[in-house]
Parts: C-alpha cells; structure tokens; sequence
C-alpha cells in the first residue's frame, strides 16, 4: 500500500532496478521523509520552547488524520470548507494538548512530569481513537483524482507517479518554510523564541509566556496534523499512523537534535533508506533504519549537524 | 513616582524585608546600598512583581501595584533591569531590542519602533555596530548595555537596574555609570541597586541604606558620602579617615 506505485516483486529474492523504479523509489522516499520531517520539526520546536521531548507527536499526526477523514468522507465537506475548518480544530487540538500535558506540570518538582505526561496522552489519543473509530483502516480520497475517481498519477521522465507523494513534498516544503519565517521573521516569533530561551526574563519585560507557549504548540500540531491529511490517502486512515514518530525520532537522531535542518536531512535521509529497503528486504526495512541510527549512535551521536547556539529557534 | 510603605518579602519562611519605607522621587536617581544579602535585590524584584511580598507599593500616588504581577507592573512602565543582564542569547542585538517593545507593541500590532531603536543606537553605537550578532556571543560590557537599551525600548517611566556594575571592569563600570547618568538627564526616574557604594552615591540623589531587610540611614547622596559611619562601613577605612 505505501509504496504502491512501484511494489517490488520479492519472489525472487529482489528485482531488478532499473531507473524507473529508481526514480519512484526515491520520491516515495522524499515524500515519506517529508512526513518524519514536518514530525521532526515539530519535535524539536517543542524542545525549545519548553524542553519536553514529544511522545505523543505520532498521535497527534495520527488524529489530524481522522479528523481530515471525518470531514471529508463522513460529512463529505467541499474541499475549500474542510481545509480551513480542519486547520482550526488542529490549532484547537494544539491548544488542548498543551493545556492539558504542559501548563499544570511546568512547575512539577519532578521536571521529567511533562515529558511523561506526553507517554501518556500519546495512549489516550491511539485508545480513544480506537474506541471512536475502531481498528479497522479507513480509506480517504488523495486530494486530487482522475476522472475515475481514482489517485491521479502522472508520467515524470518514463515513471509513473502517484501525484500524491509528489503533492506531500510540496505541501510539507511550504508548510515546514512558513513555520521557519514566523519564528525568525515575525515580530511574534521574535517574543517566541525569547520566551522559549529564557522565562523569567521574558515575563519580566512583558511576554505572556502562556500566549508564546500556546502559539507554539499550536503551530506544531497543525503541522503534524497536515502530515496526517497529507499521508492518510497513500497510508490509509489507521491508529498505526503514529509509529511513523519512531522514523521521525531515529531521523532527529541522526540529523541532531540540536538543528532543524539536520533534522530534515535525516528524516530525508530516513526516508529514502527506507523506500530503497524495500526493493531488497521488505520486511527488514524498520530493521535498516534502526541499524543506521545505531551507527550514528555510536560513531557520531552529535548528528550531522551542530548547531553553535543551540536554543537559537 | 514610587511610594513605598511597610513592605515585607519572604523567601519561603525567611523574612527578607522586614518592612521597607522609602521613596523613588520622580526624575532622579534613587540608590539602594548595602553589603551581600542585605536584601536589595529582593527589592527590586519585589517592586518589580517577581517575588511574594505584603505591604503598599503606590505608583504616581494613584496606582497601587503590590498586588500585580510582573507583566503589568512591566506595562506600567516600570521596566527592571536584571540582575545578570539576562540578555536572550540566541537572538540576535536588534532582535533582543525588539523584545522590550512588547509591553507597548502587542503581538500582532504594526507600530514602528524605529525611534526607540535610533535612540538606544545614539547612547550605545556599540549595539548598533553589532545588530546582526547573537547576543551569547559578546563581552558583558556589551551584553549589559543591551539589557538596558532593551529595557528603555519598552519606553519605560522607571527604570530598575539591579547591580549593573556586576562583573565588569572598573574602567567599564565608569563608562556604564556615565551613561546611566546621560539616561537620567533625559528626564528617567532610576533606582539603582550597586555594590559600589562610592559610585553609587556620587551619581546619585537619594541613598538608602539596606541592611538586615531594614532601611538602616537614608538621605541626599551628597551629605551620606560625607557621613562616617556610611564610610566606615561601605567605602572603607581609608574614606573613614578622610571623612
């Protein structure tokens, strides 16, 4: 299902690689990657702005899905309406994770509370969805279709590609690229990035570290969350959408955790390894990625790249 | 400005102030003295709404504030200066400048800031040499004056500064205080927390001497200098003898 537009024949122990399926192997791979990228993002954004490691990020991404599908498929919204509306209750999701996994806890005695917290609201969220919508995987249309109906897919030098991947590489670029000019460019991500670097001073001279902190778990649910919509239709809808954290983490790991950009080049990195995996061991694929995040572990556990400061957002 | 009556902070149970009076006259400088632990800090961070405290805390006669927490009292322009300059340091000098505009900006509002930035520019050329680099990366000199040029963008009627000599060089501290004094003359209303009483109390106007969280002597700067006991206890035996 997820590398459907080129499935590897294994009945003979691989097949042969001609550059065709190269060629989709490698955007499947950056697609994918893009997922664990806009994850990893995610993930370190939160670290900086509260130093809590997010294990719930790969439910979340997993409810923005649902919520797409709900909208989409079961109230069968138009497009334009399902969006915007989408993108408002992942803000409002953000809002309440927040509120419920950090405010109560910033001051435990025990400063690990929050980061637990995050364990724990990750099994309600795969639970209640579970109980909500039961196990079973649903389907959600891709955002754009044939006249059939079907997944529109296009011919790019010889290849057939499902339009799909290729629209999660943009969707993600432009979704990740906004996000890093709000922090950086913004006048309100200015007062992000102090309240993220130091609390007290920023409460000091004025910053609403509740309004900085609520901004910025907004901001990072909705992204996830739009890796959710953007991944479901080749994926399909399933609680299972949530181990997609785990590449996120090992390809964070392998970038370093203290720079997005060598975030995005390991989730990149993650991704395409993966894809090629599957030509050859198609089920050993999670056991190549983990092998090369052990590797990094061992010979290079900085990661690729290292930030000088590394709380500048 | 600021009318200060029976105030009391407390660290958990240990009584830090154990009931201040004192006044912050307007357009002057106002200096608090006294050894390590005397509770100068904790006054400032008292007024300033950081820490717990009881008692009367009167701003323009009108307003009172003790019960406040620090974003309005922030808002209110009084705008302190931490101890430990607490600059942001992976922002870079104009965007830490950026940040003290908040209390007047709102976060999605569109006014220009660029006469405050000009201005703290004018007083500090040095900041505006180094705009574009991160605020970790420079000396304390520079890191103490963006604190303060910070803290003036916020157009602030009073200013707290909380040690701002602390851990520079002496021919700094000099250049630091003549430009607190240029600050003054433009009409600020500062209290000054030092350590070094001696230049404390030439730049400024009135000296209260804290110790034990208790005003212990207060007065015009320029008779204090000259009281012995003032310098047999903070300037030395040296300035005792001269005194």
């Amino acid at each position: 299902m997820l590398h459907g537009a080129a499935s590897p024949d294994n009945k003979n122990g691989g097949i042969k690689v001609n550059f065709s399926i190269f060629f989709s192997m490698l955007v499947n791979g950056l697609s994918m990657g893009m997922i664990y990228a806009m994850i990893a993002m995610g993930l370190i954004l939160l670290i900086r702005a509260v130093g809590v490691l997010n294990f719930a990020q790969g439910d979340l991404l997993m409810v923005g899905a649902y919520i797409a599908c709900v909208l989409i498929m079961d109230l069968s919204l138009p497009f334009y309406i399902a969006v915007p509306l989408s993108l408002v209750l992942y803000a409002l999701l953000g809002l309440v994770f927040m509120l419920a996994t950090y405010w109560p806890l910033r001051k435990a005695s025990y400063p690990v509370a929050p980061i637990i917290a995050t364990m724990g609201a990750s099994l309600v969220l795969s639970e209640g969805t579970m109980i909500l919508f039961g196990s079973w995987p649903r389907i959600i249309s891709p955002v754009l279709k044939n006249a059939q109906g079907k997944a529109l897919t296009v011919n790019l030098f010889g290849t057939r590609l499902q339009v799909q991947f290729l629209l999660i590489i943009v969707v993600a670029i432009v979704a990740m690229a906004l996000i890093y000019l709000l922090f950086e460019k913004s006048y309100i991500g200015i007062m992000m990035q102090a309240a993220a670097q130091d609390k007290p001073t920023a409460e000091l001279i004025g910053i609403s570290t509740l309004m900085t902190t609520a901004a910025t778990y907004m901001l990072v649910v909705v992204l996830v969350s739009i890796g959710g919509y953007m991944v479901a239709p080749v994926y399909t809808v399933t609680t299972s959408l949530s181990s997609l954290n785990l590449r996120a983490f090992a390809g964070t790991v392998i970038g370093g955790f203290g720079s997005i950009k060598g975030a995005i080049i390991g989730c990149l990195l993650v991704g395409v390894v993966e894809s090629f995996a599957t030509i050859r061991f198609s089920s050993y694929k999670d056991a190549i990625v983990f092998l090369i995040l052990i590797v990094f572990l061992i010979f290079r556990p900085q990661g690729l790249i290292i930030d000088k400061v590394a709380d500048k957002a | 400005m600021i009318k200060i009556k029976e105030l009391h902070a407390y660290y958990d149970l240990i009584e830090a102030l154990k009931g201040i009076d004192m006044v912050v006259e307007k357009g002057k400088i106002t200096c608090l003295i006294g050894s390590n632990g005397a509770g100068k800090s904790t006054l400032m961070n008292s007024i300033s709404g950081v820490i717990a405290h009881k008692g009367s805390i009167m701003v323009d006669g009108q307003t009172e504030i003790a019960k406040k927490n620090s974003r309005q009292i922030a808002r209110m322009g009084i705008i302190q200066v931490p101890e430990g300059r607490h600059v942001f340091p992976g922002l870079s000098v104009e965007e830490n400048l950026q940040t003290g505009t908040i209390v007047w900006h709102g976060y999605f509002g569109r006014k220009s800031y660029e006469a405050e930035l000009e201005m703290v520019y004018e007083l500090f050329p040095r900041l505006k040499e180094r705009r574009r680099q991160l605020a970790w990366s420079m000396s304390g000199g520079e890191q103490q004056m963006l604190a303060i040029g910070r803290a003036l963008m916020a157009r602030p009627k009073v200013l707290l500064l909380d040690e701002p000599s602390m851990g520079l060089s002496p021919l700094l501290v000099g250049e630091m205080f003549e430009k607190i004094v240029e600050i003054n003359k433009s009409g600020m209303t500062i209290l000054l927390n030092e350590q070094n009483a001696r230049l404390a109390m030439k730049i400024s106007d009135f000296t209260y001497v804290i110790e034990q969280g208790r005003i212990k002597m207060s007065g015009i700067s320029a008779q204090m200098q000259n009281n012995p006991q003032i310098a047999e206890a903070y300037l030395g035996k040296q300035a005792a003898a001269q005194a």
